[in-house]
């Protein structure tokens, strides 16, 4: 099957991988930074919710970059895109929603909260993956 | 919904590639409505036509439609 050919997709796939490299290793700084700054025990409240809110700004220039994206893209593609992040946001909601009755009725172990969001993207990604294999 | 969009674009000698171009959509997306996985958006359908020169009902025709002419 050849590739994709059209160069007003391609260039915004490559401006879509460049914001996210860029989001990606502010997050990794953010991430690591907050890390190291709270190993400090004298760190006052106000600095620590600071730390732990850094990794968020990176975050938006993630979604800021795929919200781009998903302004470059047609009709057909976006189609893929809002399918695979429905498919995503169901996945994950039932599942946090079930897994909440098993940590608080069936004494399954406490899983933090920060793992909503990978999971998310993560099954987003599988989903589109998998839609996009479908249409081929 | 039925299409007749492989059979127009091989009458031209164009390639999927070509016509996603004039169309200004990626590839996939003209191999996704040519095998009638997707049916494209009105707007799509008609700048589908213009790119032809044909009206759309010369281009896409529903199921029934297609299937009642056979």
């Amino acid at each position: 099957m050849p590739r994709e050919t059209n160069p007003k997709i391609i260039s915004n796939g490559r401006r879509y991988m460049g914001n996210m490299a860029v989001a990606g290793v502010l997050y990794s700084a953010a991430v690591f930074g907050g890390a190291f700054a709270i190993r400090n025990e004298a760190l006052p409240q106000w600095a620590a919710i600071l730390a732990a809110l850094a990794p968020l700004l990176p975050a938006l220039l993630m979604l800021r970059a795929y919200a781009i994206f998903l302004n470059g893209i047609d009709e057909f593609q976006r189609r893929i895109q809002t399918d695979a992040m429905l498919i995503a946001a169901g996945v994950v909601g039932f599942g946090s929603f079930a897994y909440g009755f098993l940590e608080e009725w069936a004494g399954f172990p406490h899983l933090p909260l920060i793992w909503v969001f990978p999971a998310l993207i993560g099954i987003w990604g599988l989903a589109a993956c998998v839609l996009r294999l479908r249409y081929k | 919904m039925r299409n007749r969009l492989k059979v127009l674009r091989a009458e031209r000698n164009w390639s999927q590639a070509d016509l996603a171009d004039k169309l200004d959509v990626s590839r996939q997306s003209v191999n996704a409505i040519e095998t009638g996985k997707y049916d494209p958006s009105l707007p799509l359908a008609f700048k589908i036509a213009a790119v032809f020169s044909l009206p759309i009902e010369q281009i896409f025709s529903a199921d029934e439609v297609a299937q009642a002419a056979e």
